[in-house]
């Protein structure tokens, strides 16, 4: 091997080991945390902490036999048809006002964007008032309206320059082939807007998940999200902090997986919009 | 095939009851058997705590007993304010019994969000005489109370601030005893620092719970003269020596990144055994002794908070059960409180459970609470029943309860981070603080001298 090669390949190496360097400090908080979830609460306070320690699994099956697994569940129902509605409402919606060429579209993809201008802070006391009137209080239904509310804004303003970039000669070569207006959309325009899909329900889908603030807000027992239930493991005598671990691991479990799923199309679908000049 | 249970058989007379009264025209059976509220369900609530995780085993006798059942919900401390904060300032229904937050007390009562239940002790159908309100120890109990001496809740805890030295064998070892004053403190942090890897001192981030004591003794306050003279008094010199000798405190005998604990984790430095001396309410120095995890049960001792130059200002602190403005089942509600905060009652849960921080005297002067609370052959009970009773004589608790303290709180912990971390000198960090507890309070509008 030449000399160049030797040091392309060294500097190739020296590129790689820095890369996992930096995943693993990048890691490192999550490590901590699942390390931390299978451990005894004594173990989590030993000073020095050891490496090698006898792991064990009490703290997941506490969070299963308590009321957690109820709150995850209503995450997961409550992430999943929000973003689900949101996609459902939002794309349609984002391709209409692409293709609407009146001045008017401009004014009314800006307001779209008003449930996002205020801190969610701003809405508590409405939203409240308004809820506990319509009995939507402690609802899965109440919250799954909440993140759509907030979510149709971002899949209108991230689907839309999908559909600006498309051409419109390909919906009007299917609508000559004697496809409708809705056939276009579906069969033609839907499937090329694949990777802006994937991205906008991964984002959708972490909104609704990470929340707390209106989860803890608009919830009281029923509906309780687990980030909420995470919480509540902070007695006023003490912390539980195995089944805090725990229950943050879980947390992060399904956005891991579903992030894995689609991360061929994240990266492009973060970026394919903004090629549009 | 099941055999019929105690509570079955109530349930079915409850049902012949209601059925032969319909036949009947008659006035309701139930009602005439002692149980107005039979069939009505209350919505409680209050943050985790143990004392109504023991208390929850008994409602099966408390739902026999009236025909009421209780939802009772627990959350989070900050949870559980946040959300009751929201439900009370908009004077929902959506809760019956609450549990009146200690440093929320002075808000939620001031703004006449939670009843009055004077009316409810002075009739004697609604509460017996037996009951005995004047039983709850005065100084926790006056944080349920407005300035015209209304009751609006009754104390299920109170937390009492003791010294809890987790290594007391290194102080002995050290050949000095339990620190008595500040300057004792200090000579046995000194002599026992990092000691068997064990730092002195430890405490949690809440600066404007756990070093007030230490102002007051210095003679500095936080207020002129709490409730009627809400004047921060934060840029004094004396202010200024106790937060800079208190930060010191933390900083040079303080275990690593104790700036950052929670109250919890600085428990836990003690349980494990990596810091020695703790000035702390009783509720978290107990587990020292008792808790299944705690290296240091054998170890540990007890003592008075020191005494500052102008005398000893322990924190104390209580939280109660009330009944929000806005609940529909106020007397079903009552019914509840009185069960729940009876003398049988307490005594059982201290009894089975071993609870230590109960607020009526009868118990806590009881034989079965001092043995709860004797620790390491220690009369760890009459140390918290005189801190109660400091708290209750001279009233010096009054600051905390104020509805503007959580912001002005927030502005002493800044301040103590800043001088602990060399940020600003203490002059200036409570210079500062005053200005912004200042701002606080003309905001809030309340009127301060200039």
């Amino acid at each position: 091997m030449s000399t160049s090669g030797r040091a392309r390949r060294r500097d190739r190496l020296l590129m790689q080991a820095l890369a996992v360097l930096l995943a693993l400090l990048a890691l490192s908080p999550f490590l901590w945390l699942v390390l931390m979830s299978f451990k005894t609460n004594a173990e989590i306070f030993r000073f020095p902490p050891r490496f090698f320690f006898e792991a064990t699994t009490a703290n997941y099956a506490a969070l299963w036999t308590s009321e957690f697994r109820n709150s995850f569940a209503n995450s997961l129902i409550v992430s999943t048809v929000s973003t689900a509605l949101s996609l459902l409402i939002g794309v349609p919606a984002a391709y209409a006002l692409s293709r609407w060429t009146t001045r008017g579209g401009g004014t009314i993809t800006l307001w779209i964007l008003a449930s996002r201008m205020a801190p969610p802070i701003a809405f508590t006391i409405p939203y409240f008032l308004v809820y506990r009137h319509l009995e939507l209080l402690d609802t899965r239904t109440g919250l799954v309206v909440i993140y759509l509310t907030f979510n149709l804004s971002l899949v209108i303003w991230m689907m839309r320059p999908f559909y600006d970039q498309l051409p419109r000669s390909l919906e009007e070569a299917a609508w000559i082939d004697g496809a409708t207006l809705w056939q276009g959309f579906y069969r033609i325009i839907l499937p090329l807007s694949g990777p802006g899909l994937a991205a906008t329900a991964i984002l959708c889908f972490l909104f609704a998940w990470n929340d707390f603030f209106f989860a803890l807000i608009l919830t009281r027992t029923e509906a309780m999200t687990a980030p909420v239930a995470v919480v509540n493991f902070m007695n006023y005598e003490g912390w539980e902090w195995g089944r805090i671990a725990a229950g943050g691991t879980m947390i992060m479990l399904p956005v891991l997986i579903f992030s894995f799923v689609v991360r061929r199309y994240l990266v492009h679908g973060l970026t394919g919009g903004a090629l549009k000049g | 095939m099941n055999r019929p249970n105690r509570r079955s058989v109530l349930r079915s007379g409850v049902g012949l009851s209601a059925l032969a009264s319909g036949v009947l025209g008659a006035p309701t059976i139930v009602t005439a058997q002692g149980k107005p509220h039979a069939g009505t369900t209350i919505n409680a609530a209050c943050f985790q705590t143990t004392y109504f995780e023991y208390l929850k085993n008994y409602f099966p006798e408390f739902e026999d007993k009236t025909g009421i059942k209780v939802n009772f919900n627990m959350q989070a401390f900050p949870v559980y304010n946040q959300r009751t904060d929201l439900e009370l300032s908009t004077r929902g229904s959506a809760l019956d019994v609450i549990n009146v937050t200690f440093i929320y007390s002075g808000r939620w009562i001031g703004a006449g969000w939670v009843s009055n239940l004077d009316p409810f002790l002075k009739d004697p159908k609604l509460t017996p005489a037996g009951w005995d309100p004047e039983d709850f120890a005065g100084g926790p109990q006056s944080a349920m109370k407005n300035a015209k001496g209304e009751t609006f809740g009754f104390t299920w805890e109170a937390g009492a601030m003791i010294l809890g030295a987790a290594r007391y064998d290194l102080i002995e070892r050290a050949g000095l005893g339990l620190p008595k004053t500040f300057d004792d403190l200090i000579k046995v942090c000194d002599a026992v620092h990092n000691k068997d890897n064990v730092a002195a001192f430890t405490a949690d981030r809440l600066h404007h719970w756990n070093w007030i004591p230490y102002l007051m003794g210095v003679g500095g306050a936080v207020f002129k003269d709490p409730p009627e003279n809400l004047t921060p008094t934060l840029a004094t010199p004396q202010a200024a020596q106790s937060a800079e000798w208190y930060a010191n405190l933390l900083t040079k005998y303080g275990p690593d990144g104790v700036l950052s604990y929670s109250d919890d984790q600085a428990m836990r430095s003690q349980i494990s055994g990596r810091a020695n001396i703790r000035t702390q309410a009783i509720t978290w120095m107990v587990p020292l002794a008792k808790h299944a995890d705690s290296t240091v049960q054998k170890t540990v001792r007890y003592g008075l908070m020191p005494e500052g130059p102008k005398g000893n200002f322990p924190g104390s602190n209580s939280h109660g059960l009330g009944i929000p403005a806005g609940s529909k089942k106020k007397e079903a509600a009552w019914e509840f409180i009185k069960w729940a905060l009876s003398k049988e009652t307490i005594a059982m849960v201290v009894k089975n459970h071993g609870y230590p921080s109960v607020c009526r005297l009868s118990i806590i002067k009881s034989p079965e609470f001092k043995q709860v609370l004797t620790l390491n052959g220690q009369d760890v009970a009459s140390m918290y029943l005189d801190v109660l009773q400091l708290g209750g004589k001279t009233g010096y608790m009054k600051y905390r309860t104020v509805p503007i303290y959580p912001q002005v709180g927030d502005k002493i912990n800044k301040a103590i981070e800043r001088i602990a971390t060399k940020q600003q000198n203490a002059p200036d960090a409570l210079k500062q603080a005053q200005a912004e507890a200042i701002q606080d309070l003309q905001k809030a509008g309340i009127k301060i001298d200039t």
